[in-house]
C-alpha cells in the first residue's frame, strides 16, 4: 500500500486502557502480534517478563523471564514481532537479542559484547525493515547497525557527537514502509532520519517542553501513512509528527480504568473510598512513557510506564487523494475557501 | 603525599561520604584537606549525579533503596547524600506504617534538597512532609480534637530534647500545627502511587492565642519553628546529633537528658557555630570537619550497616555505573539491622555498639568477605596493579602493610596484625610482577582482604 497523498486528520481519540498494577508492572514496550495479540515487555529491578495480552484486555500469560541464562533477559528495552509472530527482545545489559516464538519458546539468542562492527554495546531500539532485516540501536557505541534476523552483520553507521549522523546514547528506532530509518537521539533530544543505508536525510526536535521539543525521548514508531510517533519520556507524553518531521499533535493521556481494573475496584471498598476523597485528574495522564507502537488498523498503544497500564488511542485519519488535497502552500493564509 | 595526609583524608571521606576508591582518595589528598572540606559543604559546586542515567536505567520506585545506594556510591557531592541519611536517622519515618513508597522516597529527596540549609527551612519542610505528617498522626490533629504526637516529637526528638520544654509547650505546639495535613492521594491500585500534596486546612486550624517557650501569640506552625531554632537548646541538640553521626558514638538519644556529652567542648563549638550562622547546617559541618576533635576521632565509631556496605562497594569498585541488582545492597543493610526507609521507631536506629550483636556481626562479615572474594572486580584489580607497580617482591610484613593501606588505610591492633602476618608468612615472599604466579598471588590477595574486612577493626569507621 502506497503512502497517501494527504490525510484528513479526523481525530485521534482515546479508546481504552489495558490492565493494571501487578498485571503489567512497569511496561517498557509493546509488540503487536496477529489477531489482536499483544506482547507487553515489563521491566523493574530484578524483574522482567513479557505479558501476553489481547486488545480485549485478556491475560494470556507470561513469556520469558529475568536472568542471564538462555532465553532470559536482564535489562530488556525493546520488543518487536516479525511476520510469523516470532518475538525479538533487545537486552542492553547482556548485549544481545533474544527471540521467542509466539508460544514463548526460546528460539534463538545472538549478540557479542564489544565495539567492533557487528558487536553490541548496550542494544536498545530494534526494528525490522520490510525484508525483516533488523536495525539495532547500539546505544553505548552511539551507532546504528543492521543485521539479518539471525544476527549476521550487514552494515552500520554513526559515532558519538551532536552533528548530522552522530548520536549521544540513541534509544529507539523505526523503519517506515519506504525503508527509511528514524533514530531517537536520546541525549541530543532529537530524531534523525536516514535512508536504508544510513545516509542522513534530516532531523527534527530540540531540548525543551514545547510542541515539537523533547526531554530525553525514548521509543518511536511510524504508521502506514508515514506519521511518526515519539515517546517523549521526560515530558510525559507522546508526540506525533508527519513524515516531514512537522509537529502535528501531542498525547498527554486520557486513561480510564481498564476492564481488569474495574473488576478489581468492585471488590475493594477501601480504595474506592480513597479515590472518592482524591483529586482524580492526575490519573489520566501518562507517566514516563518509554515507547509507543502503532498497528496497521490505526491503534496507538502507549505503555504507560509509571502507571502500569497501556493506553490505547484510535487514529481516525482518512487518506486523501490528489483531488481531495490541494498542493502544498509556501505561506500561511487567512483566506477562507 | 604523606601517609598521615592519606589516612586523614580517608577518615574524612568515610565520615563525610561513603568511602572512596584509592584513585579518588589520592585526588582528594592532592587537593588538600581544607579545600576538600570547603567543597563538601558547598554541594552546589559539584557536578550533580546524572539523573537522566538514573531514569533511563533504573527508573522504578520499587528499587529506590538500591538507587539511593547507587547515589551514595556515585554522587560527586557525597556529603549531601550523607546528610540525607543523617536526617533519615534523626527524623526517622517508617515505611512500615505509611506503606506509601513514593511519600517515603519524596521525604528522602527533600532531605537531599534542603538538608544542608538552615534548620528553620528543614523543620518547615519536615512539618509539611506528608510521610512525616502521617507517621506522627498530624493528619488527625484538628481544632477541638488535637493530636499531640507530632508536636511532642518535634520538641523531644527533632529539635530540643527532653528537659527543654514543658507539657504546656507540647500542647500549644500541637495546636499550632492543627490543620497541617495532606491531600488524599489516589490509591495505589490499580495504577500506582501518586504523591500526596501538603494541605493546610484553615477550618481545622486552631487560631487562638498560644504560649510557647515563653512567647505568646496567635501562632501557626511556622512561628513555632522560628521560636525553636532560636533556642540554644536546639543548637546543642542538633550539634550532639551531628557529633554522634560524624565524630564519635554517643549514648542513645533517650538518655541525653541524663547523660552529658562525652566532649562538651566539641558540642559547645558546634552549637556556637549553629547560633552564629542562624542555624545553617553547612556552616556547622564546616566547623566540625575542620576541628581537631574530628580529626582525632579516627576509628571511634562503629560503621552503620549503610556505611559498611557502601565502604566495601567502594573498595571493590561495584556500582560505579548503572547495573542491575542494586536492590540487593539494600537487602544487605536490612540484614545487618538497617532497613533504609523503614527505621524501627521514631527514635531511629540505635547506633554505636548497638549495631553489632552475634547475628548482625555475622551478616556484616559475611557480606564483606563475599564482596572482596571476586578478584575480577575493578577495585581488586586496581590493588593488584598497585602491588605490581611496587617494583619489587613483597615480604610478608610488607604485603600485610600494603593490603591494610589499600583497604583503608586501616589501623589494626597487634593481635590482628600478628594473625595477618602469620597468614602471609605461610606463603613467603610474594611478587606481583611474576605473571607465572598471578593466579596464586591473586588468591592470596583475596584471602588477605577477606581476613582484613572480617577483622574487628574493620567494623570501625
Amino acid at each position: 500500500m502506497g503512502r497517501p497523498y494527504g490525510l484528513l486528520r479526523a481525530g485521534f481519540p482515546y479508546l481504552k486502557c489495558l490492565s493494571m498494577r501487578r498485571t503489567t508492572n512497569f511496561p517498557v514496550d509493546i509488540a503487536i502480534g496477529k489477531e489482536g495479540r499483544l506482547y507487553i515487555l515489563c521491566r523493574s529491578d530484578n524483574t522482567a517478563m513479557i505479558r501476553k495480552y489481547t486488545v480485549e484486555d485478556e491475560d494470556l500469560g507470561t513469556m520469558g523471564r529475568y536472568g542471564q541464562g538462555e532465553g532470559q533477559f536482564t535489562w530488556p528495552v525493546t520488543i518487536i514481532a516479525d511476520s510469523e509472530e516470532n518475538i525479538y527482545v533487545s537486552d542492553e545489559y547482556l548485549h544481545r537479542i533474544v527471540a521467542f516464538n509466539s508460544e514463548g519458546e526460546h528460539i534463538g539468542t545472538w549478540g557479542e559484547h564489544g565495539t567492533d562492527p557487528g558487536q553490541l554495546n548496550g542494544p536498545a531500539g530494534i526494528a525490522f525493515d520490510s525484508d525483516e532485516n533488523l536495525y539495532v540501536v547500539d546505544s553505548l557505541s552511539h551507532r546504528v547497525q543492521k543485521f539479518t534476523k539471525d544476527g549476521k552483520f550487514l552494515l552500520g553507521w554513526g559515532s558519538y557527537g551532536d552533528g548530522e549522523g552522530e548520536f549521544n546514547m540513541p534509544w529507539g528506532v523505526a523503519v517506515d514502509e519506504l525503508g527509511d530509518v528514524y533514530v531517537v537521539d536520546w541525549r541530543n533530544d532529537r530524531v534523525q532520519k536516514f535512508d536504508a543505508e544510513g545516509k542522513f536525510l534530516f532531523a527534527f526536535g530540540k531540548s525543551g517542553s514545547g510542541n515539537g521539543e523533547f526531554n530525553r525521548p525514548a521509543g518511536i514508531d511510524v504508521d502506514l501513512h508515514g506519521d511518526v510517533y515519539v515517546a517523549d519520556r521526560g515530558n510525559d507524553r507522546i508526540q506525533l509528527f508527519n513524515a516531514e518531521g512537522r509537529y502535528v499533535q501531542k498525547f498527554l493521556g486520557d486513561a480510564t480504568l481498564s476492564k481488569v481494573s474495574q473488576a478489581y475496584m468492585m471488590t475493594n471498598a477501601s480504595p474506592n473510598r480513597m479515590r472518592d476523597m482524591a483529586d482524580l485528574e492526575p490519573q489520566k495522564y501518562l507517566r514516563q512513557p518509554k515507547s509507543v507502537a502503532v498497528s496497521d488498523d490505526g491503534l496507538m498503544f502507549v505503555p504507560d510506564f509509571g502507571s502500569y497500564r497501556v493506553q490505547v488511542y484510535q487514529n481516525m485519519a482518512v487518506p486523501l487523494t490528489e483531488q481531495e488535497f490541494s498542493p502544498p502552500r509556501r505561506s500561511v493564509t487567512l483566506h477562507q475557501e | 603525599m604523606s601517609q598521615n595526609d592519606v589516612a586523614l583524608m580517608a577518615h574524612l571521606m568515610r565520615r563525610a561520604g561513603f568511602g572512596t576508591t584509592r584513585t579518588e582518595l589520592e585526588a582528594y589528598v592532592e587537593k588538600g584537606y581544607e579545600n576538600v572540606v570547603d567543597d563538601l559543604v558547598h554541594p552546589e559546586r559539584g557536578t550533580p549525579i546524572d539523573e537522566d542515567i538514573l531514569e533511563r536505567y533504573f527508573g522504578s520506585e520499587g528499587g529506590y533503596v538500591g538507587i539511593w545506594i547507587y547515589r551514595m556510591l556515585n554522587s560527586r557531592c557525597p556529603l549531601q547524600e550523607k546528610m540525607a541519611l543523617f536526617w533519615h536517622h534523626v527524623f526517622a519515618t517508617g515505611l512500615g506504617k505509611n506503606q506509601h513508597i513514593l511519600a517515603s522516597t519524596n521525604q528522602i529527596d527533600m532531605f537531599r534538597r534542603v538538608g544542608m540549609g538552615k534548620m528553620r527551612d528543614i523543620l518547615l519542610e519536615l512539618s509539611k512532609d506528608p510521610a512525616m505528617i502521617f507517621w506522627l498522626d498530624n493528619n488527625e490533629n484538628r481544632k477541638g480534637e488535637p493530636n499531640e504526637n507530632y508536636g511532642r516529637e518535634l520538641l523531644e526528638l527533632f529539635s530540643l530534647g527532653v528537659g527543654n520544654y514543658t507539657e504546656d509547650d507540647i500542647k500549644n505546639c500541637a495546636l499550632a500545627f492543627t490543620g497541617w495535613t495532606f491531600g488524599q492521594p489516589i490509591p495505589l491500585y490499580p495504577h500506582g502511587y501518586y504523591a500526596p500534596p501538603f494541605l493546610f486546612v484553615e477550618e481545622e486550624h486552631d487560631d487562638r492565642e498560644k504560649t510557647f517557650l515563653g512567647h505568646t501569640g496567635n501562632f501557626n506552625g511556622d512561628d513555632i519553628i522560628n521560636i525553636i531554632v532560636e533556642q540554644p537548646a536546639c543548637a546543642r541538640f542538633i550539634s550532639r546529633h551531628l557529633y554522634n553521626f560524624f565524630v564519635a558514638d554517643e549514648p542513645q538519644v533517650p538518655s541525653w537528658n541524663v547523660t552529658p556529652p562525652q566532649d562538651p567542648d566539641a558540642i559547645e563549638t558546634l552549637a556556637d557555630a549553629f547560633m552564629a550562622s542562624d542555624g545553617h547546617i553547612s556552616h556547622v559541618l564546616g566547623v566540625l570537619f575542620n576541628a581537631d576533635f574530628f580529626k582525632e576521632a579516627r576509628f571511634k565509631k562503629v560503621k552503620s550497616p549503610t556505611e559498611l556496605v557502601t565502604g566495601i562497594l567502594k573498595l571493590v569498585g561495584t556500582g560505579q555505573g548503572p547495573q542491575p541488582g542494586m536492590a540487593q545492597y539494600g537487602s544487605a543493610t536490612q540484614l545487618m539491622g538497617q532497613k533504609l526507609l523503614d527505621p524501627p521507631t521514631v527514635e531511629g536506629w540505635h547506633t554505636g555498639k548497638e549495631w553489632i550483636d552475634g547475628g548482625l556481626l555475622t551478616a556484616r562479615v559475611n557480606f564483606a568477605v563475599r564482596e572482596v572474594s571476586d578478584a575480577s572486580k575493578p577495585g581488586i584489580q586496581d590493588i593488584i596493579a598497585r602491588l605490581k607497580d611496587n617494583g619489587h617482591p613483597l615480604s610478608p610484613e610488607a604485603f600485610v602493610e600494603s593490603c591494610l593501606e589499600f583497604a583503608g588505610p586501616l589501623v589494626v591492633g597487634d593481635t590482628t596484625r600478628q594473625y595477618l602476618t602469620e597468614f602471609a608468612e605461610a606463603n613467603g615472599e610474594i611478587d606481583f610482577r611474576d605473571d607465572t604466579t598471578a593466579a596464586e598471588n591473586q588468591a592470596l590477595l583475596v584471602s588477605m582482604l577477606q581476613l582484613i574486612v572480617a577483622s574487628r577493626e574493620y567494623q570501625l569507621g
